[in-house]
């Protein structure tokens, strides 16, 4: 069976463990290709107007492979941490893909609750029946699969550069080059050095939060404040970027919290949409290298 | 010695000549009319016969079509708008704190500390509120894009118009149009819908102190200016060259660089016949748009893509 992974989303994130359980069930992987134009096209006409552009962008991926699998994964992402929840996009993305792409062959739809093992499983039974009626087999290339994720190194933390920024977003944003207009390699043409969530360790994002007067409701919200929190108290920066898509709701409020919270650290959001002009992003990009450069020097010229 | 700079924006372009003590000798405010070039070449043909080439010791360009302009004119430094505004007006005034710039497409706040840039924040990726929605409204009415600020100063009783968003405010305006409202008090009301949305977007959650530098071509409607002293409760000044604030800043960027010599080609290219087209690279799946612009058939130059297969060509 030939499955297709769309390169959207949370593929970034989770890419190891969904490739090796797929593969240890015998399928033949079809990717997408990186995100460009085509897709971005492709995404922008069949998605619903009011979607974000990471969900546009999901569309236009699944489009361009359909055709070339018999099934393609669609995670309905629900939780992946107990009491806390994600965007309530992933939850009806099979729905969405469905409803908006024709044409479509099987799609994954099963929900996944990924804060416990147990939980979690009945996603790959739900799944790994498509390709087998051994449990065993399943529960051996589920179990394979969490590992390769677990030893999966995530994260930017660039070392050697003279100032250093934090660059927060979902990683949908933050990995996709296209998207994101290439934000990394023209940060680095700066002599900006990037440091992103995923290296401060979980535990210590735990801790973090505990100054906030109630937990955060979304996972991510917990990641970015925990990880900018930390970094900020340990200098580990000199200032920081949220990447956002436009209309994203959960960015509306953590870019709130961040600001208000670490007033003093140079701050620069960046809103990305079907944009492919890049003269208004570098400009801000530019601006605010100018802002941390000069800060740090000194002078204004 | 003369130092030269270039603001290319979405609606104007602006180039000054300073000299150097950074006072303004001459100056264009042009229509950039989506054709950046020739708009750069227009304001040469005015300033060649004021000022000599060879008198030029330095160029430094801004703006959305700095990069454009940079590579025609021969630019010794290339500054994003950001900077520009805060250098020019520092260089009138060391005891600035707020500047608000709003020009054709873009709005921004820059607060300053001891001469520094401490923080700052443009609109998102909507326009509303910015000068060619002015223009809009000024050519939907028929009244001079020039005239609009006098109309709102007229008014007694500002009627309230939707700010959020440009397609909001307009079928509002529009509605209140129908209803029978006087002109000058929906112009009024329009400059405070503009001045609320700014104030809730763009300077959201910035400490707005005074002194308040306004500039940018939104800077000459006195409404405008106005509205913000009333939402502000204080003071806002309007520079003398307001519109050519980030040419004047790109202009002092170079002067402040002190290279011995310049890359400026000269006032000459004026009359150079430059043509542009485009295409869609199929180098890879990107499928970048890119622009050629071409002198007498001769391709010198490509902008717009993203790996530099073409623009890392031509030498720049």
């Amino acid at each position: 069976m030939k499955v297709g992974i769309p390169k959207g989303l949370l593929y970034y994130k989770y890419k190891p463990f969904f490739t090796t359980f797929f593969e240890e069930l015998g399928a033949e992987i079809i990717e997408s290709p990186d995100t460009n134009k085509e897709i971005l096209d492709l995404g922008v006409k069949l998605c619903t107007d009011e979607a974000c552009l990471p969900i546009k962008v999901f569309h236009g991926h699944v489009e361009k492979i359909k055709d070339k699998c018999d099934l393609i994964l669609v995670p309905r992402i629900m939780q992946v941490e107990k009491r806390e929840f994600i965007c309530p996009k992933f939850c009806g993305i099979p729905e969405m893909i469905e409803n908006n792409i024709k044409d479509l062959p099987l799609i994954t739809k099963a929900p996944i609750y990924s804060y416990s093992a147990d939980k979690f499983i009945n996603w790959a039974y739900e799944t790994g029946k498509l390709f087998t009626k051994s449990y065993v087999k399943i529960q051996k290339a589920f179990e394979d699969a969490l590992k390769e994720q677990n030893n999966f190194k995530e994260g930017i933390d660039h070392e050697g550069f003279q100032y250093k920024i934090a660059l927060i977003g979902h990683t949908y944003n933050i990995y996709d080059k296209f998207i994101n207009m290439n934000l990394i390699k023209k940060l680095n043409g700066f002599g900006i050095g990037v440091i992103t969530h995923e290296v401060v360790d979980d535990s210590i994002k735990h801790m973090e939060i505990k100054k906030l007067f109630k937990r955060p409701f979304w996972t991510f919200a917990r990641e970015y404040y925990g990880f900018a929190s930390y970094a900020v108290k340990n200098k580990l920066i000199d200032g920081i970027i949220y990447l956002s898509s436009f209309a994203c709701g959960i960015d509306s409020v953590i870019v709130e919290l961040l600001k208000l919270e670490f007033e003093d650290v140079p701050f620069l959001l960046l809103k990305i949409d079907e944009h492919t002009g890049e003269a208004g992003f570098d400009t801000r990009v530019e601006a605010f290298v100018d802002m941390l450069t000069r800060r740090k020097r000194g002078n204004l010229a | 010695m003369y130092y030269l700079g270039i603001d290319v924006g979405s609606v104007s372009t602006d180039i000054v000549v300073i000299d150097e003590n950074f006072n303004v000798v001459e100056s264009v405010y042009l229509r950039t009319k989506g054709r950046p070039i020739k708009a750069v070449q227009e304001g040469f043909k005015i300033i060649k016969d004021k000022v000599k080439s060879a008198d030029i010791a330095g160029v430094g360009t801004t703006g959305s079509g700095r990069h454009i302009a940079a590579f025609l004119v021969g630019a010794d430094v290339v500054k994003n708008e950001i900077t520009s505004h805060a250098v020019a007006a520092l260089s009138l005034d060391k005891d600035v704190r707020t500047i608000i710039e709003i020009g054709g497409q873009d709005s921004k706040i820059i607060t300053l500390e001891n001469g520094m840039i401490t923080d700052f924040a443009m609109n998102t990726v909507c326009a509303a509120g910015t000068g060619s929605f002015l223009d809009r409204q000024a050519e939907r009415l028929e009244i001079p894009i020039e005239e609009f600020g006098d109309y709102a100063l007229k008014s007694k009783n500002p009627v309230r118009i939707a700010g959020r968003c440009a397609v909001f405010a307009e079928s509002d305006m529009i509605h209140k149009q129908q209803l029978g409202f006087a002109v000058e008090d929906i112009i009024r009301g329009l400059c405070e819908a503009l001045v609320r949305n700014y104030l809730n977007n763009v300077a959201k959650g910035k400490d707005i102190k005074s002194k308040i530098f306004f500039q940018g071509g939104v800077a000459a409607n006195k409404g405008m200016k106005r509205a913000f002293e009333e939402a502000l409760g204080c003071e806002v000044f309007v520079p003398k060259h307001y519109n050519m604030m980030g040419a004047i800043g790109a202009a002092i960027l170079s002067a402040e660089k002190r290279s011995k010599w310049t890359n400026f080609k000269g006032f000459e290219i004026a009359d150079v016949n430059y043509e542009t087209a485009s295409f869609e690279c199929n180098g890879c799946s990107n499928l970048c748009e890119v622009a050629v612009i071409k002198c007498e058939d001769k391709v010198i130059g490509y902008f717009g893509d993203r790996c530099g297969r073409h623009s890392g060509k031509v030498a720049v």
